[in-house]
C-alpha cells in the first residue's frame, strides 16, 4: 500500500507534463494536479492507519532487483553481496514524513490554484510541483541509500526547475543554477559517504547498516568519516553552514514553491537523512557533535542576518535556515525524535508564513519590500490573522506547536550537558521572536507606506488561497499537542511513536530545571516580541536606524550576509575560472606550441629535402652537363681549323702506330 | 764507289735545297730552291739506277711544276710577304716533332736492320719497267690518264672567275 | 753500292723537312711547295726499295706518285686562286672556317 504513495503524484506530473501543457484547460490541469496530490495524501493516511494496526513496526517491500548481487570484499576482509534493490521501507518515521509531505503538499497545491491563476505556464508549474512531491516521497520511503539518493537528486532537480520557473528573468535563472550547483557539492559528500559505507560494510540497505553498526563491524573512524561526509550532503540540501547560500536566492521562485520546497519538505531532507541513519551517527560521537555545533552556529548566524533583511521572503528564508539549525541541534544531542518533531511543526508554521506572505504580496500586486508596506492589518485582516498565528508559533509562545518542539530541543541540549549549544539555541530563539515581529510590525502595523500602483488594489486573496492558509493556522496551533511532554500532562506520544525508528531518548532532568527552562524559553520569546513592537511600532524604527548609523561597519557586515557569497564567488568560482585560464594557456602554449613545433620541424625537413633535391640531385645532373660542356669546350680547342695542326696530328698518329708495330712485332 | 760519292753529293744538295725552300721568306726564292731540290732528286734517281724516272723527274717536276709555280706567283702578284707570325713554342714543336720523328724512325731502321734482304737483279731497268708498267699496271696507267684529264677540267673550273650563271 | 739504309734515311729526312715546311709556313704557296718536297722524299724511298728488291715496281710507283703530285699541284693552285678571291689573303691561318 505505501508503495503507492509516490505513484499518484508521479502520474499526475506525467499527465500534466506531457498532455496538460498542450491540451488541458486550466481547470483540467488544476484538477489533475490537486487530484494526484489528494490521492497521495489519502494513500499516506491509509498506510498510517495500516501501520497503527500492524504488529510489525517496519515493513519493507521490494519491487525488483536492479543490480543483482555482486560480491564485494569489505574492509574487514569478508565477502558481502552488494545488491541494489528497488525497495521501499515504511515505519513510523516514514509515516510522519509522508503525512507531512502529502498533507502540506496538498494544501499548497490548492493554494497554488489561486496564486498561479494568471501565470502563462500553469500546466508546467503543476507538473513540476507533482514531480517534486513524487521525488520527495521516494526519498523518504527509500529502503537503501541508493533509492534515497534517487529521491535526493530528484528533489534537487525539481528545486532547480521551480526556482528558475520564470527563467526569462536573469536573477531567477542564476538562482536556480546556484541552488543546483551548491547542492551538487553536498551530493558529492553524500556519494563519498555512501561509497565509504559500501566499502566498509558491503551494503546500502538502511536496516543492514544499522545492524552492522550495532554488531560492531564498523570501525569508529570509518563511521565518523562516513557520517561527516553524509552530513555534508545534508548541509547542502538543508541549507546549513557552509552550503546555505543558495536558499535566500531561491526566493526568486514563486511563493508556493518557497513554501513547499524551502520550508516544509526538501530542506528537511537532510534532517530526515540524519534521523534515518541515527545508529551510525550515534555510534560516532564526533559526527554527532559536529552536527549539533553546525546546527547551533547556523541557527544564530542566520537569525542575525534575518534581522536586517528588507524583503519579506528573505526574512522567512533566513528564518528557515535558522530553524533547520534548531532541528540539527536536536539531532546532534541525540534527541532524534525532538528534531523530527520540530520538523513537523516547522512545516506547519513556516509554510503558513510563506503562504501568508504570498497573500500579502498578491494583495499589493507584487510588492515584496517591507519598507514599502505597513498598515495592512485593517485592509487584509484574514491574512493578518493567519500570519500572526504563524509568527507566534515560530517564536515559541506557549500553547502553540512551536513552543513544544523548540522547548524539547532546548531541554535535550541542556540535559546533554552541551551548554554552548543550549545557549546559542536560546539566543537564536530570542532573535527569532524579534525578527518575526519586526516583520509583522513593518508589514501590518503603522502607517501605510506603499505606493500608488499597489494602494489602489489592496484586496484579500481568493478563497483558494485563504482556506489552506487557515487550515495551516489550525495545524500550527494544534499540531504540537501530539508531542505534549509528560510534564504538562501529555504522554509524549510523538516520541513514543517514533521510537522504533529513531530510538529512545530519555530526558533526565529534575522537574524544576525543566520548568525553569520552559519559562526561560518563553520569556526570551516574549521579550523579543515586546522589543520589536516597541522599536518598530511605537518609535517607527528610529532606534534601529540610530543603531545602524552608530555601528555602520557592523550593520554593513550583517546586511551583506557577512560577505560569504562574495567569498565563495572569489574562491570557488574564481578558482575554477583560473583553472580554466591555466588550461587554456597550456593548450595554447604547450599543446599548440608542440603542434606548431612539429609543423615547423616538418617544414624544415621538407625544405631540407628540397635543398637536397635541388643542390645534390640537380647539382649532379647539372654537373654532368656542366662537366660535359667544360670538357667539350676544352676539346673544341683542338679544332683549330688550321690545316697544319691536323696534318701534324695525322703524322703523329701514323708514327705512333708504326713505332708500336715495329717494336712489338 | 763513284756511285756512292755522287749519291752523297746529290743527297747533300737535295737536303740543303729542301731546307732552304722551307726557310725562305720570299716565295720566289723558295721556288728557286725547289728547282734545285728537284734536280738533285733527279740525280739521285740516276745514281739509283732509275734512269727513266730521273728523266721524268726533270721533265715533269722541274719543267712542269716548278714552272707552274713561277707562273702562279707572277700571276697572283705574290709580292706580299705573309708575316710568319707564330708563337715560338709552336714553331719549336712543329719543327721538332717531324724531325724527331724522322730520326726516330731512321734509328729504328738502322738498329733493327732492314727487314728485307736484298734481291739481286739489278736496278729497275728501263725494259723491265716498261714491261711491268704496261703489263701488270696497265689499269692504273689508264686511270692515271683519266685522272689527268679530270684534273685538267677541274682546275679550270675551280679557278674560273665566278660567272653570273654559275650555281655555286 | 749504295746502302739501302742511307737511301731510306735520306728519304725520311726529305719527308721530314717537307713536312715541317707544310706545318710551319703560313704562306699557302710555300706550303704547297713543301708538299712537293715531301712527295719527293717518298719517291726516293720508293726507288731505293725498288732497286733493293731488283724490281721495277718501285720506279712505277714513283711514277704514279709524280702523276699524283702534278694533279694535286694543279688543282691546289686552282683552289688557292679561288680562296684568295674570297679571303683576300694567302695566310693559311685565315683558313679556319672549320674552327670550333
Amino acid at each position: 500500500m505505501f508503495v503507492l504513495i509516490p505513484l499518484f503524484p508521479l502520474v499526475g506530473a506525467a499527465v500534466n507534463g506531457l498532455l496538460g501543457v498542450r491540451f488541458f484547460s486550466r481547470r483540467a490541469v488544476g484538477a489533475t494536479a490537486v487530484g494526484a496530490a489528494g490521492l497521495g495524501f489519502a494513500a499516506a493516511v491509509a498506510s498510517f492507519a495500516g501501520l497503527l494496526r500492524a504488529a510489525d513496526p517496519v515493513s519493507v517491500r521490494t519491487l525488483f532487483t536492479w543490480i543483482p548481487a555482486s560480491l564485494v570484499r569489505t574492509a574487514s576482509g569478508g565477502l558481502a553481496s552488494l545488491r541494489f534493490d528497488m525497495a521501499f521501507r515504511y515505519d513510523s518515521l516514514a509515516a510522519v514524513m509522508t503525512l507531512v509531505v502529502t498533507g502540506v503538499g496538498l494544501l499548497i497545491h490548492i493554494y497554488s490554484l489561486g496564486y498561479m491563476a494568471h501565470d502563462k505556464s500553469y500546466a508546467r508549474f503543476f507538473s513540476y510541483l507533482n514531480l517534486f512531491t513524487a521525488a520527495m516521497l521516494v526519498l523518504v520511503l527509500g529502503a537503501n541509500l541508493g533509492i534515497m539518493f534517487i529521491g535526493w537528486e530528484g528533489v534537487g532537480l525539481c528545486s532547480y526547475l521551480l526556482i528558475g520557473f520564470w527563467f526569462s528573468k536573469d536573477s531567477a535563472a542564476n538562482a536556480g543554477r546556484k541552488a543546483f550547483i551548491t547542492n551538487r557539492v553536498g551530493d558529492f559528500g553524500f556519494l563519498l559517504g555512501t561509497g565509504l559505507l559500501v566499502y566498509a560494510l558491503g551494503t546500502l540497505d538502511i536496516g543492514g547498516i544499522a545492524a552492522a553498526v550495532e554488531a560492531g563491524t564498523l570501525a569508529k573512524g570509518t563511521a565518523t568519516a562516513a557520517a561527516l561526509l553524509l552530513f555534508l550532503g545534508a548541509t547542502g540540501k538543508s541549507a546549513q553552514i557552509p552550503l546555505y547560500t543558495w536558499l535566500p536566492d531561491a526566493m526568486e521562485g514563486p511563493t508556493p514553491v518557497s513554501a513547499l520546497i524551502h520550508a516544509a519538505t526538501m530542506v528537511t531532507a537532510g534532517v530526515y537523512m540524519v534521523a534515518r541513519l541515527h545508529t551510525l551517527f550515534s555510534f560516532s560521537g564526533t559526527a554527532l557533535t559536529v552536527v549539533a555545533l553546525t546546527g547551533a552556529f547556523t541557527a544564530v548566524t542566520a537569525a542575525t542576518m534575518g534581522l536586517v533583511q528588507t524583503d519579506i521572503k528573505r526574512v522567512l528564508a533566513y528564518s528557515t535556515i535558522s530553524q533547520i539549525g534548531f532541528m540539527f541541534i536536536g539531532l546532534g544531542v541525540g534527541a532524534y525524535a525532538a528534531g523530527i518533531f520540530h520538523l513537523m511543526t516547522h512545516a506547519f508554521f513556516k509554510s503558513l508564513l510563506f503562504l501568508a506572505a504570498g497573500s500579502v504580496i498578491h494583495a499589493l500586486s507584487g510588492e515584496q519590500d517591507m519598507r514599502r508596506m505597513g498598515g495592512l492589518r485593517t485592509r487584509i485582516p484574514r491574512t493578518y490573522r493567519a500570519f500572526l498565528v504563524g509568527a507566534l508559533a515560530i517564536s515559541g509562545i506557549p500553547g502553540l506547536s512551536g513552543f513544544f518542539s523548540k522547548d524539547e530541543i532546548l531541554g535535550a541540549a541542556f540535559a546533554s550537558g552541551n551548554y554552548l549549544v543550549w545557549s546559542l539555541g536560546l539566543a537564536g530563539a530570542a532573535m527569532t521572536a524579534f525578527y518575526m515581529f519586526r516583520l509583522i510590525c513593518l508589514t501590518f502595523e503603522g502607517e501605510a507606506r506603499f505606493t500608488g500602483g499597489a494602494s489602489g488594489h489592496v484586496h484579500e486573496s481568493p478563497p483558494a488561497m485563504l482556506v489552506p492558509l487557515e487550515i495551516l493556522a489550525v495545524l500550527a496551533i494544534a499540531g504540537g499537542y501530539v508531542g505534549l511532554p509528560r510534564l504538562l500532562g501529555g504522554g509524549a506520544w510523538f516520541g513514543r511513536f517514533l521510537e522504533p525508528s529513531v530510538g529512545r531518548h530519555e530526558l533526565h532532568l529534575p522537574v524544576g530545571t525543566e520548568v525553569l527552562l520552559m519559562a526561560l524559553a518563553a520569556g526570551v520569546a516574549v521579550a523579543g516580541i515586546v522589543a520589536a513592537r516597541a522599536i518598530y511600532v511605537r518609535r517607527k524604527g528610529e532606534p534601529a536606524r540610530r543603531f545602524a548609523a552608530r555601528f555602520p561597519a557592523l550593520y554593513g557586515l550583517v546586511s551583506k550576509k557577512y560577505y560569504v557569497d562574495e567569498a565563495y564567488e572569489k574562491i570557488f568560482v574564481g578558482g575554477v575560472l583560473a583553472l580554466g585560464r591555466i588550461a587554456d594557456w597550456v593548450d595554447r602554449r604547450v599543446v599548440d606550441g608542440f603542434v606548431d613545433g612539429v609543423a615547423r620541424a616538418l617544414r624544415g625537413i621538407s625544405s631540407g629535402a628540397m635543398a637536397f633535391d635541388e643542390g645534390v640531385v640537380d647539382g649532379a645532373v647539372d654537373g654532368v652537363g656542366k662537366a660535359h660542356l667544360a670538357v667539350s669546350s676544352g676539346l673544341r680547342r683542338l679544332q683549330t681549323g688550321r690545316i697544319y695542326n691536323y696534318a701534324l696530328a695525322v703524322v703523329l698518329g701514323v708514327v705512333l702506330v708504326i713505332t708500336i708495330a715495329v717494336t712489338v712485332f | 764507289m763513284i756511285t756512292l760519292a755522287v749519291f752523297v753529293f746529290f743527297a747533300v744538295l737535295a737536303l740543303a735545297a729542301a731546307v732552304l725552300v722551307v726557310v725562305q721568306k720570299n716565295a720566289m726564292h723558295s721556288v728557286l730552291y725547289l728547282a734545285f731540290a728537284v734536280l738533285s732528286t733527279s740525280g739521285l734517281f740516276f745514281t739509283l739506277g732509275a734512269e727513266y724516272l730521273g728523266a721524268i723527274q726533270i721533265l715533269v717536276y722541274a719543267g712542269g711544276i716548278v714552272v707552274l709555280y713561277i707562273f702562279v706567283i707572277v700571276i697572283v702578284n705574290l709580292t706580299e710577304i705573309v708575316p710568319e707570325r707564330r708563337p715560338l713554342l709552336a714553331k719549336i714543336v712543329l719543327v721538332a716533332v717531324p724531325v724527331g720523328t724522322g730520326i726516330e724512325v731512321a734509328y729504328l731502321f738502322l738498329a733493327k736492320g732492314f727487314p728485307v734482304e736484298a734481291r739481286p737483279g739489278g736496278g729497275p731497268g728501263f725494259r723491265a719497267l716498261a714491261e711491268t708498267l704496261f703489263g701488270s699496271y696497265l689499269l692504273p696507267f689508264e686511270l692515271a690518264s683519266v685522272l689527268l684529264l679530270a684534273v685538267l677540267v677541274g682546275a679550270i673550273v675551280v679557278a674560273r672567275k665566278k660567272n653570273l650563271h654559275d650555281p655555286d | 753500292m749504295i746502302p739501302i739504309e742511307a737511301v731510306v734515311v735520306l728519304g725520311l729526312l726529305l719527308f721530314a723537312i717537307g713536312f715541317v715546311g707544310v706545318v710551319v709556313r703560313k704562306n699557302l704557296v710555300v706550303m704547297l711547295m713543301s708538299l712537293e718536297l715531301l712527295l719527293n722524299g717518298a719517291n726516293v724511298i720508293l726507288v731505293g726499295l725498288g732497286r733493293h728488291w731488283g724490281s721495277p715496281r718501285g720506279a712505277i710507283l714513283a711514277l704514279f706518285v709524280i702523276i699524283m703530285a702534278v694533279s694535286e699541284a694543279a688543282v691546289g693552285f686552282a683552289l688557292v686562286l679561288a680562296y684568295f678571291r674570297q679571303k683576300k689573303s694567302y695566310d693559311v691561318d685565315a683558313l679556319d672556317d672549320l674552327k670550333g
